[in-house]
């Protein structure tokens, strides 16, 4: 609703700011127009000192403050937390939901304000690197999009005019009547004021749909408060567009944000794009066509930021493209459906407005809102799903349409509020995580610089005595350092087969002697038992499992630069061991082996792993021994996990079906690179137990999941792991897991397994008896 | 939400190593293809719903199966739990169309007492200039095992939901008549959730009907 405040703020912007295009200062005529029963938003008194606030903003300030201030800047509508940009010229407030059509208020003024503001947003939305929420939260990149907006500020002084002259034109066609080009025109004086402006629209997302940025203000960007926001108003559209429209209305606040905006908008249409699609998604007015063009995105940016700050006719722009998106918003509020914000939903109506329309739209709008045909969705992209956008807009109604009660007003602008407010504290919630991220792991990198020294220096010199002292194994628990990693390694698995480099030497010889002769003719020798049918197709499986093997790491493949080495190992393997011979999985341990050792030492460190007992077992595929495995797992399991366990047991869901892959690969390919190293890392300290454990640590870190899924889908979900698994995640799992059934540790309770499944019966399992 | 299905039928894919059993399986239940992914360790899982009628919906449970002869002895211990399979030769590579006799005649032993129903498949059919197996040899070979034949290119699309919707379609008309059924401690064919799970398709129209009013 538009109260007096409203009114005030529109037309009192902030003095400080020059005068800019209406849509621009969405903020401003948001205000208006939400004054006028947008939903959402309720009235907050618009406090043209918000611009200072920003200005100061620090890096976060609290939700409160920010709500205040945001409040104050958009007549109430800005939320706390969405997007704080401790850089003054308010850089990418964040997410920009964008508010929602404001609704009814609008006089011609907000149209046209709104419109102005559109073109900031648009302009802001392109910019794009100030779009993204992430930006718009991090100091640093806040920063950076700030500098980026900044700089382009400096440097496209021109731009806005630039933009905002095609804008005009392009308004011409498609907008609705935005206005002839002297109406964007005037406030041009004021290059890095509306370039500032366009980079906080460029933010404003897409989704905002506020015409801002995506379509030249034709649709009644006014709307679009979202835009405004764009600096860094991209987030994501749910609920972000009060916040940005409310940025984009408050005086101060908006018309800093407006400069933000328009940088944003002229550096990136992409980006604006597609937070323009975003934040479009259930309240963006039809606006026109998103991306007629970046210019015309940021023409607009940069018109709407001055037109905001000027009142006058940019007011008057603005507002009259209020009407139309408050309508489009109202109507989506109105749905049920259309009440999702942000993320996926179903197109909703039109949101391109065609030109036409638009322009009728404003025609017919003289200083009343009209009603604006429905709109589809303006996000033509429902996957991408903007980080921090606000696309939240509340739009006035249309004047066609009985007007909002007070209280109706009242109640949208509340609730309006309230999704910003929520956008915004999840904003800072990502922001928050991500920092914490960051900082643990630069914590992680000091401790594994620091490790180094140790192990270089005092462990590895006197391994023997060292290796099985307690610091040692704490040490070692938390990750060997990669620099010393393959030394460490070969020097736990050791040499009990007493290989040697010549030794490697004089199998790889052999290997490619064969290698040669069975391209040759097709041998009849039948060396060692093993058929020569066998042989080539192990040869010939070796080949094609190497270029399988971490295909995205590229350098196993041919021509890649371990190409050879891996063929090599494998081959000389089979020839060194044709009992055991080349077993699928086997590729991916020595690929491990050869990222961390040199050739020999590789292949004498997989030559010895795999003669471990339990490998021994697997890679020969010897049922009952791998029944045992399995079995002794099992009591573990049960003793660990045990709702789990008979969950699992439910649906007969044996270990082998996931263990297989995890065992014979070591999880090499299961779990990321760098994770399966660390599990490597404890298992070269603890042996075969480990590898178990771990299987147990991964059960235990989605035992809440799996306890939800049935066979096919805890199957699915074992045999192809999240990536975003975290070694800290999965350690503490690991670590929780208690390798002690009663008195009995593994090895014990290995040996006192007993299994009676018939040799080939591999899916049952085994009774235990303890 | 689950989609209301009739039966689920669990399905399981043989055959040679590298002759592309785990692309045709993605390209039918993923609906794409990577030209290079990781071998098979093991067993890895899949699943997918089809309709084979309107209104007829049958999710399948797809066991890929890592290829290598050493892993069949593990491999062989699931046969017994699934009603249909393909069987998969590379059509560009003679042995993997000479080892489909050993394939069959395993599966002959490790399915008893249950039955299983499977297609021979000819995959990598877009390679036809590699062609090492003619179409005729392989449908010879397929009616003497009574099964059905079909050619398939994961990586050209073609034929790939034919192949597993023939094969669910011919599953579900032995299921409708009574030749499989579904019984307890097997998990080859389970109903859904559609009450009165009938074989009579009439009669499932029909009650389906009731429910509309």
């Amino acid at each position: 609703m538009v109260g007096p405040e409203d009114a005030g703020a529109c037309s009192g912007r902030n003095p400080k700011l020059p005068p800019v295009p209406a849509p621009e200062h969405a903020g401003l005529d948001g205000k208006m127009i939400r004054a006028t029963g947008g939903f959402g938003g309720g009235v907050g008194s618009v406090e043209p000192p918000e611009e200072e606030e920003e200005e100061e903003e620090e890096e976060m300030p609290p939700p409160q403050e920010l709500l205040r201030r945001y409040l104050a800047a958009d007549g109430g509508q800005l939320e706390p937390g969405l997007c704080y940009c401790p850089l003054p010229a308010g850089q990418p407030r964040v997410q920009p939901p964008l508010a929602a059509p404001r609704s009814d208020a609008s006089p011609p003024d907000a149209g046209s304000r709104h419109r102005g503001e559109e073109a900031a947003d648009a302009r802001a939305a392109r910019h794009g690197g100030m779009t993204n929420g992430d930006s718009g939260f991090l100091p640093g990149q806040d920063c950076r999009g700030l500098e980026e907006a900044r700089r382009l500020a400096r440097a496209g002084g021109r731009e806005p005019r630039h933009h905002r002259l095609r804008l005009e034109e392009s308004a011409d066609e498609d907008a609705d009547g935005a206005g002839s080009p002297s109406d964007w025109a005037a406030p041009l004086e004021d290059p890095l004021r509306s370039c500032c402006l366009a980079a906080a629209d460029a933010d404003e997302p897409e989704g905002e749909g506020s015409g801002s940025g995506g379509s030249p203000a034709s649709d009644g960007r006014g709307s679009e408060f979202s835009e405004p926001p764009g600096a860094g108003a991209r987030g994501p559209a749910e609920g972000a567009s009060p916040v940005t429209s409310a940025e984009r209305t408050s005086g101060g606040e908006g018309a800093k944000q407006q400069l933000g905006f328009s940088d944003v908008h002229s550096n990136s249409r992409n980006t604006f794009e597609v937070s323009h699609r975003k934040s479009a998604r259930d309240h963006l007015p039809p606006a026109g066509p998103p991306v007629p063009s970046p210019a015309a995105e940021q023409g607009p940016a940069g018109t709407s930021a001055r037109a905001r700050r000027s009142g006058g006719f940019a007011d008057f722009f603005a507002r009259n493209l209020f009407p139309k998106r408050t309508k489009e918003l109202k109507s989506v509020v109105h749905s049920a459906p259309g009440w999702k914000l942000f993320g996926k939903v179903p197109p909703r109506e039109n949101l391109q407005k065609t030109s036409k329309i638009i322009q009728q739209e404003y025609e017919a709008r003289t200083g009343r809102a009209c009603k604006p045909p429905p709109q589809s969705s303006r996000r033509k992209n429902f996957e991408f799903e903007p980080l921090s956008t606000t696309a939240l807009i509340l739009e006035d109604r249309p004047s066609n349409l009985p007007a909002k009660s007070v209280e109706e007003a009242l109640r949208h602008r509340q609730e309006y509020d309230e999704m910003v407010a929520e956008a915004k504290k999840r904003e800072i919630k990502e922001a928050h995580k991500r920092k914490k991220i960051m900082k643990e792991r630069f914590k992680q990198e000091e401790n594994i610089a620091s490790a180094m020294v140790i192990w270089i220096n005092e462990i590895l010199p006197n391994w023997e005595v060292m290796h099985s002292t307690r610091r040692v194994r704490e040490l070692w628990w938390q990750g060997l350092p990669p620099s010393v990693r393959g030394k460490v390694w070969s020097l736990a698995v050791g040499n009990e087969l007493n290989i040697t480099p010549e030794l490697y030497e004089i199998f790889l010889s052999r290997a490619k002697e064969r290698w040669k002769s069975f391209s040759e003719t097709s041998s009849e020798n039948d060396i060692e038992g093993v058929s020569v049918a066998d042989r080539e197709a192990s040869l010939e499986l070796i080949k094609l499992d190497i270029s399988r093997t971490f295909p995205s790491l590229y350098i196993f493949q041919k021509g890649g630069p371990y190409h050879d080495v891996l063929h090599s190992i494998l081959g000389a393997y089979t020839c060194y061991r044709p009992d055991v011979g080349y077993v699928q999985g086997m590729s991916f341990i020595a690929a491990v082996l050869i990222l961390n050792l040199e050739e020999a030492d590789a292949f004498i460190a997989f030559a010895n792993l795999l003669n471990k007992p339990c490998q021994l077992a697997f890679f020969r595929v010897d049922h009952s021994m791998m029944l045992k495995y399995f079995a002794t797992f099992e009591v573990f399991f049960e003793e660990n996990l045990s709702k789990l366990f008979l969950h699992f047991k439910s649906y007969s869901l044996t270990p082998d079906i996931y263990l297989i892959d995890w065992i014979f690969t070591l999880y090499s390919k299961s779990l990321p690179l760098d994770l399966a190293c660390r599990v490597w890392d404890v298992f070269c300290r603890d042996g075969e137990e480990f590898l178990f454990r771990t299987g147990l640590g991964i059960l235990r870190l989605y035992e809440d999941i799996l306890l939800q899924m049935d066979f096919i889908h805890i199957a699915q979900f074992l045999t192809k792991l999240p990536e975003d698994i975290t070694s800290e995640k999965l350690f503490s799992c690991i670590a929780a897991i208690q390798m002690q059934n009663s008195t009995k540790k593994w090895t014990q309770v290995f040996a006192s397994v007993m299994k009676d499944i018939k040799e080939g019966e591999k899916n049952n399992s085994p009774a235990l008896k303890s | 939400m689950e989609a209301i299905w009739l039966y689920q039928f669990r399905l399981i894919v043989i055959g040679d190593s590298t002759v592309g059993k785990s692309c045709l399986i993605r390209r039918f239940t993923e609906g794409r293809f990577a030209q290079v992914s990781d071998p098979t360790v093991g067993v890895d899982f899949f699943s997918r719903l089809v309709e084979i009628e309107p209104g007829k919906r049958i999710k399948l449970q797809i066991w890929d199966t890592a290829g290598q002869e050493r892993f069949r002895s593990i491999t062989r211990a699931y046969y017994r739990n699934s009603v249909g399979g393909l069987l998969l030769f590379d059509i560009t590579n003679r042995r993997s169309f000479q080892n489909v006799h050993e394939w069959l005649e395993e599966t002959k032993v490790h399915v008893q007492p249950y039955q299983i129903v499977f297609v021979l498949v000819g995959h990598k059919c877009d390679l036809d200039t590699q062609r090492q197996v003619t179409r005729h040899e392989a449908e010879k070979l397929a009616a003497a095992y009574g099964m059905k034949y079909i050619e398939t290119s994961a990586r050209d699309a073609i034929n790939v939901e034919k192949a597993f919707t023939d094969l669910t379609r011919d599953i579900y008309e032995l299921v409708k008549r009574g030749d499989i059924s579904i019984q307890e401690g097997w998990e080859g064919v389970k109903s859904g959730f559609v009450p009165n799970v009938v074989h009579s398709s009439e009669e499932v129209v029909k009650s389906e009907r009731r429910c509309l009013c």
